[in-house]
């Protein structure tokens, strides 16, 4: 086994407060609208500090490289399940053969009955407008 | 080999505290083995009830929901508590660290864990069937698995903790090949079979947390309203059959490949032959276990997901059967001028060989989008996966207890009345599936308790062979417990089949309490039938 590393509290200190910041940036970012990409950010955002604990609190920097690779390979992993899956959801019926396929998901659906739906830019909007959805009325 | 050896793992130390406690890997694996063969009895009964009421149109025996609830259970023993846990937990722990020549796996105690956690989501399972059942098929789909009211909840969770037991137990295998090998014992001098438990553990430890993941999923739309797959809530219930077949495509290969680590165990040791191409075998089952990764929307080409991603998985798919090919080719050019001998085992290996190509190239056919739509969730996939998976994986694994017997036990069965009962297998086998991919080709579909007319001879015919298989697998495996009974005592030291690999040259049969007397020093390759002379030894 490789001796152990002694590593120094000013780096620990500094990693702290990188993640105490993305934190921050996180929270931050919640407040721009960015449409889909919201999400995106605050996943990628979520991978670098769980990195970072993995790497600098985990030890994982200056570990046995084989521990590394198994830490990148379900990156991969998780990698692959996601574009994979949305060679699915972003094309769903790309054939356009029947418009009720094209986008089957009420994609403002709220998590609570209670909460009001809003649309993108948080304007409130009305239950039933899903029946005449301007998406259909193309075909 | 001394013949001083009294001492065993079974009957040292003494008490049922010594196996309920035990760190040894063996008495593990011996646990593990009961448990899958009570759980392979079980599913067994399941699948004959549901082939009685098949034998002929009509609810004769059980009503349309028993008929859901037996189906959904069958599947979920037989894949979840039997072939997945219980074969890396059975074969691979009894033969893994004697294998690489350790006195144990890399975690002990984390082994028994994962046997305990093993059996605590049995538990749950077998609850399941006590407070009635569950009626959602084992793929557990939603939207009717978020409302159907029979116990998905304790399956789900059953099969949730279960993950954990195979997670732990590919950890422990992949540590143990890593650490635990003897000095000299080279990646390439490995046995397959070793080869085989790691592509199997990577894949276990890769693929069982989305299973995890999905199960929890599928609770908080069920608990919390949280619209995950439900459309009306904002999810998407396509995402389910994503979640699950990314881990189930995978879970095929944790079932097969430890079985194709068996037959390149019993082919050159039963043909006395050097293995043929042992880089290309280690390499295919690593490729199997990646490409398996990228395939699994073929289990979804009628769920409506796009036409785009159809195309791509189905490409993809073409791809499993290459290094699936290279393996079959490597096996039929090892016993090529080899001096095959018609043990049990090698009985066992040939079905294999015969019935997983058959298994193999119906997957392939199914792999095709514009074929598959058609037989989709008809009783061709229904006779595909089980050629694949009793056809393959049960097959390969009777033929691996048949093989190791006498190592694990010391006792040997009686020859000819397992040669009977694996020729038995496999006419009864072969009756009662091939029918099935006749029935799916004129379109019976599959999960039904009834059907119409057209569809009654090849029912019939189907179930009448089941009865064989049945009763064929049970004297299979009566006759192996038999010579237990009987105590039809091998040699310590006999080497009945003329292995070469450490169980066979450097341990005791039944091995010794910490497998070996020193440690082994090797002497030559697993397979080196053409440099060194192996007797084959028996009793004195
Ligand atoms: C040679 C490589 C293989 C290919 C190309 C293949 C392909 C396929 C395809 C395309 C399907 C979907 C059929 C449908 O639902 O319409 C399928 C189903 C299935 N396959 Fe395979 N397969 C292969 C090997 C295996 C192996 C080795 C196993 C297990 C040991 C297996 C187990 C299954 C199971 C359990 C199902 C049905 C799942 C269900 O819907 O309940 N397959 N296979
Ligand atoms: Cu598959």
């Amino acid at each position: 086994m490789s001796e152990h590393h002694i590593t120094p509290l000013r780096t620990y200190l500094i990693i702290a407060a990188s993640l105490l910041f993305l934190s921050g940036v996180t929270v931050w970012v919640s407040y721009i609208d960015l449409g889909s990409f919201n999400i995106v950010l605050a996943m990628f955002v979520a991978t670098v500090k769980a990195s970072l604990v993995a790497f600098f609190f985990m030890h994982l920097l200056w570990d046995d490289k084989k521990n590394l690779t198994m830490f990148l390979m379900s990156l991969m992993f998780f990698g692959i399940f996601v574009t994979i899956t949305m060679l699915d959801t972003e094309f769903r019926g790309d054939l356009g053969l029947n418009p009720e396929t094209k986008d089957p998901i009420n994609k403002r659906a709220a998590f609570y009955d209670t909460l009001p739906l809003t649309d993108t830019h948080g304007h409130p909007v009305d239950e039933h407008s899903d029946e005449h959805h301007e998406d259909k009325d193309h075909h | 080999m001394s013949n001083k050896t009294k001492q065993n793992y079974l009957n040292h130390p003494k008490g049922i505290m010594s196996w309920l406690l035990t760190l040894d890997h063996k008495r593990i694996g011996l646990m593990y083995l009961f448990s899958g063969i009570l759980f392979f009895f079980l599913g067994g009964l399941l699948a004959l009830v549901m082939r009685f009421e098949l034998a002929a149109p009509g609810n004769d025996i059980i009503s349309n929901e028993v008929y859901n609830n037996v189906y959904t259970l069958h599947g979920a023993i037989m894949i979840f508590l039997f072939i997945i846990p219980a074969i890396p937990g059975a074969l691979g722990n009894i033969l893994l660290p004697l294998m690489v020549g350790a006195k144990d796996v890399a975690f002990p105690r984390l082994n028994l864990a994962s046997f305990y956690i093993y059996s605590f989501g049995a538990l749950f399972a077998m609850y399941t069937i006590i407070n009635g059942g569950v009626d959602t098929g084992w793929t557990f789909y939603t939207p009717y698995s978020t409302q159907s009211s029979s116990n998905v909840v304790p399956m789900t969770l059953g099969i949730f903790i279960i993950g954990f037991s195979s997670i732990l137990t590919g950890l422990n295998f992949i540590a143990t090949i890593h650490k635990m090998r003897i000095p000299g014992l080279t990646w390439y001098k490995l046995p397959l079979f070793v080869w085989a438990l790691y592509g199997t553990s990577l894949v276990q430890i890769t693929a069982t947390p989305v299973l995890a993941i999905t199960m929890v999923l599928l609770m908080l739309e069920r608990f919390l309203g949280i619209g995950i797959f439900d459309p009306a809530l904002g999810g998407d219930p396509v995402l389910y059959q994503h979640f699950f077949w990314f881990y189930s495509h995978p879970a095929v290969y944790i079932m097969i490949l430890p079985a194709f680590g068996i037959i390149s165990e019993i082919i050159p040791v039963h043909s006395r032959k050097k293995i043929w191409g042992y880089k290309f075998i280690a390499y295919s089952t690593l490729s199997i276990a990646f490409i398996g990764f990228l395939v699994w929307g073929h289990h979804m080409f009628t769920s409506g997901q796009s036409v785009f991603s159809q195309i791509v998985f189905s490409f993809i798919t073409y791809f499993v059967g290459i290094p699936t090919g290279v393996k079959i080719f490597s096996w039929i050019l090892t016993m090529y001028k080899g001096q095959v001998s018609f043990t049990p085992p090698m009985f066992y290996a040939l079905s294999f060989l015969f019935l997983f190509t058959i298994g193999g190239l119906t997957g392939i056919f199914l792999g095709a989008v514009a074929l598959d739509i058609h037989l989709h969730d008809t009783y061709f996939v229904v006779a595909h996966f089980h050629y694949v998976m009793q056809g393959g994986t049960i097959v390969a694994f009777l033929g691996g207890l048949h093989h190791w017997w006498p190592k694990s036990f010391g006792v040997m069965y009686n020859q000819t009345i397992a040669n009977i009962a694996a020729l038995g297998v496999f006419i009864g086998f072969n009756g009662t599936f091939f029918p099935q991919f006749l029935l799916g080709l004129r379109g019976m579909p599959r999960r039904y308790a009834t059907y119409d007319e057209q569809f009654v001879e090849l029912h019939s015919y189907s179930t009448f062979w089941s009865g064989i298989l049945g009763i064929s697998i049970f004297i299979a495996v009566m006759n192996l417990f038999w010579s237990f009974i009987k105590k039809n005592k091998v040699d310590p030291g006999s080497n009945p089949w003329g292995g070469m690999t450490l169980e066979w040259t450097h341990t005791s049969s039944p091995p010794h309490p910490h497998n070996f007397e020193e440690e082994p020093v090797l002497q030559h390759g697993p397979y080196d039938y053409d440099k060194v002379i192996v007797d084959k030894t028996y009793k004195k």
